[in-house]
């Protein structure tokens, strides 16, 4: 009793002093590495072969079904996007629900149902699995595949791709996939408008009886199911499901390039230029690079205090930020690594990216990096184990990559293991600083001879294409000769300048609303009108006269400042090209370029002010076919049709920032020489 | 440094807060969250909850104190200590909180509402006493000096911008608590005004620091893989040092007046496409009608089945979005509704609808099978919300401070199961009133537009 006492007044003792004297200059050690349990998943197989695998887990009354078919990739060729439609299509309705029944039954117990061409995975509250199950199934086995669901996907897939061909990111993707697998690879190829349009419902249905097959599928379910109960569920649900033949496929796997090479997409309205250096590298999941391949990403672009971050974002200020990654894949891997920088600095940014790339293989890693990149991948690791799906994934995993039963378990262990040399050894092996693709997407006339100096520029269009090759201009081609002949292309200077003024209507349809643009071009008296109404109501208007411009949107109207008026004047007047010189504008000739497949001169038209846009003249016809104007978008002229002696064209195409989509607008309304009043400009 | 916190972060972990110690109907029994509480003679109160299935633990400060307490000419601060806080202490280098968390695994962040500011991090578990020395610091002697106003200013600044003035539709939240409040401090937002923060001096931000940064304005939540004796000893060793706050914290006693007149306005701003936005004041945050106001919120704009969504995205193609979120704040907060116009819609055709889609479940109220959809659908997301570490530490901090007692995350369940249908048709017309309300319409900007 008494030695309690004591221990007791000297514990009090020894506590006390410690609230006394923390030692705060130092920081709490760790303590002891806690021991990472990770629960183990039950499996077994079905006579079908489907292989199940349950994580119970009954902290929360939730349950999930994630079915996933393991196949080879799959090269679409002429009907590339096929896939990315058969998710959709099973969820468009079965023999017995129509797809607002699958969508309000689904609500109705507010669960989730997701369907890929890969996958299909549901969850929902324990109490409602029974009902879950039986959707699922019913999309599984059921499903009827509606004709006008599909023209509904495809409509959709052609806007979403009109869009991305305008989106730097997405042009780099496509871009560099090409580069580092080739247009004949699976990873390398895309979806055009002619392969979309192509798929058909037979299609989706082939690939539907072909793939969704229970012998290369596997099902992980995870969350309030014991095993037991796992085993009927399952048997009830899944073993009527027939197998079958599944086709397989290989491929010849990419190889780096003999040298350095250099990708462009010409994009002139950039200000940015994305900027990502590849490489195909043979990796997967399991080997026995892969998890020093984590660390050595993590130091060298992983994250915000990784090397190219510090260096291009921290240090130079080029980019918002700079990373890299090194992706395993079982067919073949990618290392890459990316930054979006300021057009005037893309080839300094390059030069960086390659001085980190050398030092990295030749220099290697420091201790330092390592531990800290230790630590945080380990925490991260640990974090991840906090939700139940990452122990199905671990499953899943060890199964499709034949890993050791113990790869996750001991996974920390393995990588804390890794020394500063095992990391150096990975990065020489997997990266080879000689054989990089080095790809930008940007403005061409300002970047592409920079980049010269890293390897032989190839030109490639917005899909990832090769550009056509476009033939150098004429030594004695001018701006002037350009302007000449697209004046002499519409009919003559004589017909043309006959033309005083002009009303144009046209329209276009966006997302199932229509809009009118109305112009006024009073080319005599430097005048000018535009109106847009959207569903016959007035969005917007503008006015440039006596030198002066305005503008209203909704109602609501301001005056332009002197700057906006000089940019105005550039597209004020119904034949520009007229009146170039009397308003001492300075013509460039920048060259042939691709636009849309046709060859054309790119002149650059800048006023003295400093505004400026860029018009493409066909090298065949003459005619204009493009205006880029930084204010309004790209427009593309085509249908050029006689009015009055003068070729007009009849159909306009605007790309804009503004706009979600390409605006297909056609000239419904045109007088040439109309009375025109004070009125038309008010 | 870069930390992210802004509003719309702020609202979601609230609105998953709210419903999470929440709702269940009796049919289903609520997980029971287990935990235990005590005090420091400094006022902080602690609360731990253990769970050892993975080894992680979070921890968090919540510090009752928010936009509200600040005063009308000093707006911003409770969001500008958020980055303040961040500098580093007497023993923590400028800069080097974040790199110190992240490199022993953790991850952490911070926000901030107009009741109150919350700091977290997750490390692995064995990093606890870490975690605590770390906030303790924070708590006992933050750097609140002339480089670290200067420096975070600036990250304020750039943040405003990004955020809210660059942002489409990004002052919503700035504009509507403008109108929505006369008398209360609700009437600014957290990211308060730059011109306030560029007139404070740094004695002001010392003395800020001062009455509310104390551990009798604190609550220390500790959730994940911990041995709760261990863990009591290591907060009393960092944090019982740190000494009381000296003054009354100031709390603002004020009642907003019940609007009797519409204040309808416009507000021009960088958007493309015209946004409708209604907003109606709430009852308190603990107010018993609070949970009928979030299920009819689910109701009309929860999920693509629900009555607005249905009806004006899908069917009538007039809008492109809607949504309703009850902000709801202690002393009563603001039932936001918005809608974005699809094109070629006229704003007031589109708040025509929605008006009629209000009365009709003001005069109708809503079907059986529609209030036993809605159960189904708050259920399911109530019982996710305790799904992380996170989730419960936030949950149980909320509910202490907001509610009184941590094991209000025990019983918000049996609060919601007693709405009934009823309620939710009573709550839409005793709040949802057209003639105490604030109605914006934002426009497109008008800028040089020649085509």
């Amino acid at each position: 009793m008494k030695k309690i006492t004591i221990a007791f007044v000297l514990s009090l003792l020894v506590s006390v002093a410690s609230f006394a004297q923390v030692d705060r200059s130092q920081f709490p050690k760790a303590g002891p590495a806690p021991i990472i349990k990770i629960g183990e998943a039950e499996t077994f197989t079905l006579d079908n072969g489907l292989k199940v695998f349950v994580v119970e887990n009954d902290k929360l009354p939730r349950v999930s079904f994630t079915l996933v078919l393991e196949r080879d990739p799959l090269f679409e060729g002429d009907k590339a996007g096929l896939t990315g439609f058969v998710g959709q299509m099973m969820k468009a309705g079965t023999t017995s629900r129509s797809k607002d029944q699958i969508d309000e039954e689904i609500d109705f117990i507010g669960a989730n149902l997701g369907v890929s061409s890969t996958s299909i995975s549901a969850s929902s509250l324990k109490k409602h699995q029974e009902k879950i199950l039986d959707l699922m199934a019913d999309v599984l086995y059921n499903p009827i595949f509606p004709e006008d669901e599909l023209e509904k996907l495809k409509k959709q897939s052609l806007t979403a791709l009109a869009t991305s061909k305008d989106e730097p990111n997405a042009i780099s993707g496509r871009l560099s996939s090409a580069m580092v697998y080739g247009k004949d690879h699976p990873y390398g190829e895309v979806e055009t408008e002619t392969s979309i349009s192509k798929v058909t419902v037979e299609d989706v249905k082939d690939y539907y009886t072909t793939f969704f097959k229970p012998n290369i599928a596997y099902l992980a379910i995870v969350g309030d199911m014991s095993k037991s109960e796992a085993e009927e569920v399952v048997k009830k649900y899944f073993s009527e499901w027939e197998r079958g033949d599944v086709p397989k496929f290989t491929y010849d796997a990419p190889t780096p390039p003999s040298k350095k090479m250099v990708g462009l997409v010409d994009r002139s309205s950039s200000v940015q230029t994305v900027i990502d250096i590849a490489q195909p590298i043979d990796l997967t999941l399991g080997d026995e690079d892969y998890i020093s391949s984590r660390v050595l990403n993590q130091i060298f672009g992983g994250g915000s205090s990784s090397r190219l971050f510090m260096n291009l974002r921290e240090d130079k200020g080029y980019t918002y930020g700079a990373y890299s990654s090194f992706s395993a894949d079982k067919l073949i891997g990618e290392f890459s690594a990316n930054a979006s920088v300021r057009t005037e600095v893309t080839d300094s940014a390059v030069v960086e990216f390659i001085y980190e790339i050398n030092r990295l293989v030749d220099e290697g890693v420091t201790e330092e990096e390592l531990e800290k990149a230790k630590s945080n991948l380990a925490g991260s690791f640990g974090r991840s184990l906090e939700s139940p799906s990452t122990i199905a994934t671990f499953a899943l995993n060890i199964e499709r990559y034949g890993l050791p039963k113990d790869y996750y378990e001991t996974y920390l262990q393995k990588m804390n293991a890794l020394t500063v040399a095992d990391i150096n050894k990975t990065a020489k092996k997997l990266i080879d600083p000689d054989k990089l693709y080095i790809t930008a997407v940007g403005n061409g006339a300002e970047i592409k001879d920079k980049l010269a100096q890293f390897g032989e520029v190839t030109l490639y269009d917005n899909m990832g294409f090769p550009a056509r090759e476009m033939e150098a201009v004429d030594p004695d081609m001018t701006s002037e000769k350009v302007i000449e002949s697209y004046i002499a292309a519409i009919g003559g200077r004589d017909k043309a300048t006959s033309i005083k003024s002009a009303k144009l209507e046209m329209q276009a349809e966006v997302m199932g609303t229509q809009l009118t643009i109305e112009l006024i071009h009073d080319d005599a008296n430097m005048r000018f009108a535009q109106k847009t109404l959207v569903g016959g109501n007035v969005m917007q208007t503008s006015v440039v006269k006596d030198g002066k411009g305005s503008a209203s949107v909704q109602g609501q109207s301001m005056a332009m400042t002197d700057e906006q008026v000089d940019a105005a004047k550039l597209s004020t007047y119904f034949l520009p090209e007229l009146h170039y010189q009397t308003m001492g504008y300075t013509l460039t000739l920048d060259g042939i370029k691709d636009v849309e497949g046709t060859p054309a001169y790119k002149i650059i038209v800048a006023t003295p002010l400093g505004s400026s846009v860029n018009n493409y003249y066909s090298v065949e016809s003459g005619l204009k076919i493009k205006n880029e104007n930084p204010a309004s978008g790209d427009t593309f002229y085509s249908d050029y049709q006689e009015k009055n002696g003068v070729l007009i064209p009849m159909s306009q195409t605007i790309k804009s920032a503004m706009i979600p989509v390409p605006l297909e607008a056609k000239v419904t309304g045109l007088e040439l020489n109309p009375e025109l009043d004070e009125e038309d400009f008010n | 440094m870069k930390i992210y916190s802004n509003y719309t972060m702020m609202r979601k972990l609230t609105a998953l807060g709210l419903v999470a110690g929440i709702l269940s109907v009796p049919a289903i029994a609520q997980t029971k969250i287990e935990f235990k509480e005590f005090d420091l003679d400094n006022g902080l109160h602690v609360i731990m909850h253990q769970d050892n299935t993975t080894p992680i633990v979070v921890t968090s400060v919540l510090y009752h104190v928010g936009s509200k307490n600040e005063q009308p000419d000093r707006t911003g601060f409770a969001h500008f200590f958020e980055h303040l806080m961040f500098e580093g202490s007497e023993n923590i280098e400028r800069g080097e909180y974040m790199n110190i968390i992240q490199a022993h695994g953790g991850t952490l962040n911070a926000y901030t509402s107009n009741d109150i500011t919350y700091y977290y991090e997750s490390l692995p578990s064995n990093e606890l006493e870490l975690a605590l020395y770390m906030e303790s610091e924070r708590m006992l002697h933050s750097k609140v000096d002339q480089t670290g106003v200067d420096t975070q200013r600036e990250v304020v600044k750039e943040e405003k911008r990004q955020s809210y003035d660059n942002r489409p539709y990004g002052s919503i939240l700035i504009e509507t608590l403008k109108r929505a409040y006369t008398d209360h401090p609700y009437r600014w937002a957290p990211i308060g005004s730059l011109d306030d923060l560029n007139a404070a001096s740094i004695e002001e931000f010392q003395q800020f620091y001062k009455d509310f940064y104390v551990p009798n304005n604190a609550t220390l939540t500790i959730a994940g893989d911990i041995d709760y004796k261990q863990t009591e000893e290591w907060v009393k060793k960092y944090f019982s040092e740190i000494p009381k706050g000296t003054k009354e914290i100031y709390r603002p006693n004020v009642k907003e007046p019940k609007k009797t007149a519409e204040i309808r306005d416009i507000v021009y701003d960088n958007i493309q496409i015209p946004a409708v936005i209604q907003a109606y004041n709430l009852p308190p945050k603990n107010d018993a009608d609070s949970y009928a106001l979030s299920m009819l919120s689910t109701y009309l704009t929860g999920g693509n089945s629900s009555l607005m969504t249905k009806e004006l995205v899908d069917k009538q193609q007039k809008a492109l979005a809607v949504a309703a979120i009850p902000l709801d704040l202690e002393d009563g907060g603001i039932f936001i509704m918005y809608g974005i116009t699809n094109m070629g819609v006229e704003p007031n055709d589109l708040e025509t609808e929605i008006d009629r889609l209000i009365k009709q479940v003001q005069d109708n109220g809503i079907s059986e099978s529609d209030f036993e959809k809605l159960q189904n659908i708050m259920e399911n997301n109530i019982v996710s919300g305790n799904s992380s570490m996170a989730g419960v530490a936030e949950n149980l901090a909320e509910a202490h401070v907001m509610f009184g007692e941590a094991d209000y995350v025990n019983k918000v369940m049996e609060a919601y199961s007693k709405v009934t249908k009823a309620d939710i048709q009573r709550v839409a017309k005793e709040y949802l009133t057209l003639d105490g309300r604030v109605v914006l319409y934002y426009l497109p900007k008008p800028t040089e537009a020649a085509q």
